[in-house]
């Protein structure tokens, strides 16, 4: 499995959250190699499953793979494009960047904004908001028109970069490197038996509010979830207590919102298998999907790792590799090693509190 | 009923840990209701069964969440301090000095760093815990990061008053266990679900998977409420021991008329002094069960507490009888 690749696969394609048709064939198209069944459902999310040999649990495995964009808000006379965000974006790191407006075509622009020698000395100091900046794209207002209209969604160009020590940037390494880490787990599965069902769920939404996992745990109803997503990889000038040093293996979630009993069998079996892993402290919530799993219903037991990154939504988001394949390792070992006997009694919500 | 209130607050019940506490109002409830479980997110659900032929035979909820604030170990330094982050609402000037205990009982000391050059800077990441150890190792022999601790405020009850930690909510559980009590006396045409929830403090957690499972027809949140009445507050005009409050809004939903007329009626017929509640700030357990399915008409018995969030939250005893007698009232 040549795992550079694919990522360079998987971050080419453009999805904002909300505009992830391009993107959701070619993850359907890997989970085909691997699952008995793919489906694409209402909302965008792509679900494999793979069947255990004892199929009375579910095991719900979700990574979403929406990206965060920019949209359309205005051209002015003079053709340039003003935006507004998709998800979490910091103004201060757009200035200067590469985009494709998808129009009626793909269409190319810079973001620009007024350059320092013309600001007033106080402005120089200031840094730049989403209202100082706009997309040039060469075309005047008459051409533009043609292409683009208010509502189409811009995301960065996709540039991937090899990195020396199996570093590797790209835009949208969140979360597309999770959805990578299912394939990597789907391969180590190839030779693992499982007993529980294990279904694969690439979710859509998830940068504007979790929207893919709440359908998805909803409509899966698993006994268990393992959510996977990226947390903050080391940087310089950032506390160690809110980063993750990247090559040191997945981030493992413990705290209030994530189920005690399934994270501690996950950290046992990263220790027996001699998987990397850090510890990552979760007060409230975790800004993941797993914040939806566990209230979906009537209380899905969810846990939560997490792949190191450093520059989160930038075009340059940059992780190691051996992060994300020791990930993929730890859920198929983990998926698979899970019995009946490890989850609750199976019962169904008792009669005297619902009859439905 | 105070009693037993001083028993609920003084047990361990951070939010994710609830186990402690739910043992304990097991104990309590188990020989007085009809059916009783825990749910898969750790909600304790009782019921309380009703004459299914009695004209307008309805289901209702009561949801009392039992969880309190705390904080959780993120980072242990080479010198055996644990830094910490806060569980729910924790504020960093409050939590200046107080004692904390972990769930296995050891308890450290809340300070910040010395070098501070302004209180006004001060952040939960400036503080630090200290159990009197004097290295990572010897920290690690009884505390790991992850590990969670609740404030230490021990119960006094002074004439009318009562003052203690987690009286969020532990008062809400014991005018549940309360009504549980009345109920068991008067007996209900009603079905009363009673449920103790879990994660309230970290946005209204169980009493959403909660309401999933039943369903009710009517659910009514009992949980305490903030006051106007200490020297230069924010204006409200609810007051400690002049009754429970009837709530009519706040931030997380804004009450059913049917609900809110339903305490009304009650509080009259039985004689019951209220007050009306409308919070700027804050939610309870109702604001997640309302839109729950198709949903679910809420409301709200608020138990006025001033000082909320600190380890020595203050309510009156008078209060707290009266909730239950209005709440029972209401529903059976």
């Amino acid at each position: 499995m040549e795992i550079k690749s694919i990522l360079k696969e998987l971050t080419k394609e453009n999805g904002a959250s909300g505009y992830e048709h391009n993107v959701s064939q070619i993850l359907a198209n890997h989970l085909r190699k691997y699952c008995d069944d793919v489906q694409v459902d209402k909302l965008g999310s792509v679900i494999g499953r793979k069947k255990g040999s004892n199929p009375s649990r579910k095991i719900l495995i979700t990574a979403h793979y929406d990206e965060i964009g920019l949209l359309v808000t205005s051209i002015d006379k003079e053709g340039f494009i003003r935006f507004t965000k998709i998800g979490g974006i910091d103004p201060k790191i757009l200035l200067a960047t590469e985009v494709v407006i998808h129009g009626k075509n793909s269409i190319p622009g810079v973001i620009g904004a007024k350059p320092p020698h013309l600001l007033s000395p106080e402005d120089r100091n200031k840094t730049m908001g989403l209202q100082d900046l706009y997309i040039d794209t060469g075309m005047n207002y008459e051409e533009i028109t043609q292409y683009v209209s208010i509502g189409d969604y811009i995301t960065f160009k996709p540039v991937s970069l090899e990195l020396k020590s199996n570093y590797f940037s790209s835009k949208a390494l969140d979360n597309r490197c999770s959805f990578a880490s299912m394939l990597v787990a789907l391969e180590e599965l190839k030779n693992l038996k499982h007993e529980c069902d294990i279904y694969f769920a690439a979710t859509v939404q998830e940068e504007i509010g979790l929207t893919g996992g709440i359908t998805v745990s909803y409509n899966i109803d698993p006994d268990m979830a393992i959510v996977v997503d990226v947390c903050h990889g080391d940087m310089p000038d950032v506390p160690k207590e809110v980063t993750f040093p990247c090559g040191k293996g997945p981030a493992i979630a413990v705290g209030p919102v994530l189920n005690k009993k399934f994270t501690n069998k996950l950290i046992d079996k990263a220790k027996y298998e001699n998987i990397k892993y850090q510890i990552d402290v979760e007060p409230g919530g975790t800004g993941t999907e797993a914040w939806a799993t566990q209230v979906s219903r009537c209380g899905i037991p969810t846990v939560l790792i997490s792949i190191p990154l450093r520059y989160m939504h930038t075009a340059v988001e940059t992780l190691n590799i051996t992060d994300l394949t020791e990930t993929g390792k730890l859920i198929a070992r983990f998926a698979a090693s899970l019995t009946d006997e490890d989850f609750e009694k199976k019962e169904e919500i008792p009669a005297w509190i619902c009859k439905f | 009923m105070y009693e037993l209130l001083n028993r609920l607050t003084q047990t361990f019940g951070v939010s994710g840990n609830e186990e402690p506490i739910r043992e304990l109002i097991i104990n309590e409830i188990k020989d007085k209701v009809d059916e009783i479980k825990t749910d898969a997110l750790g909600n304790l659900i009782a019921l309380k069964k009703g004459n299914a032929d009695a004209q307008n035979h309805k289901k209702f909820m009561i949801a009392a969440h039992m969880d309190e604030i705390g904080v959780i170990a993120t980072h242990i330094d080479d010198k055996g301090y644990i830094r910490f982050s806060n569980i729910g609402g924790v504020s960093p000037y409050t939590s200046i000095g107080q004692k904390v205990e972990f769930k296995n009982g050891i308890t450290g000391v809340v300070s910040y760093e010395q070098k501070l050059d302004d209180i006004k800077n001060l952040k939960l990441s400036k503080m630090y815990i200290d159990i009197g150890t004097k290295s990572r190792e010897e920290t690690e022999k009884f505390v790991k990061i992850g590990d969670t601790a609740c404030f230490c405020g021990s119960f006094v009850k002074q004439g009318d008053f009562a003052i203690s930690k987690a009286m969020d909510n532990r008062a809400g559980c014991a005018v549940a266990t309360e009504v549980i009590n009345i109920l068991s006396k008067t007996g209900t045409d009603n079905d009363i679900y009673f449920v103790f929830t879990v994660q309230e403090e970290l946005g209204l957690r169980g009493a959403k998977t909660a309401a999933y499972q039943i369903m009710p027809d009517y659910a009514i949140a009992v949980d305490v409420t903030r006051t106007g009445d200490t020297p230069e507050s924010h204006i409200m005009e609810v007051k400690l021991g002049e009754g429970p409050a009837i709530k009519i809004k706040d931030s997380s939903i804004l009450c059913h008329p049917a609900v809110k007329s339903l305490l009304e009626a009650a509080a009259k017929r039985a004689n019951i002094p209220y007050q009306y509640e409308i919070l700027e700030g804050g939610g309870t357990d109702v604001g997640a069960i309302h839109t729950t399915g198709g949903g679910v008409p809420s409301g709200a018995v608020s138990i006025p507490t001033r000082y909320i969030h600190s380890p020595t939250e203050m309510i009156s005893l008078k209060d707290l009888e009266n909730a239950a007698k209005l709440v029972a009232e209401a529903v059976r």
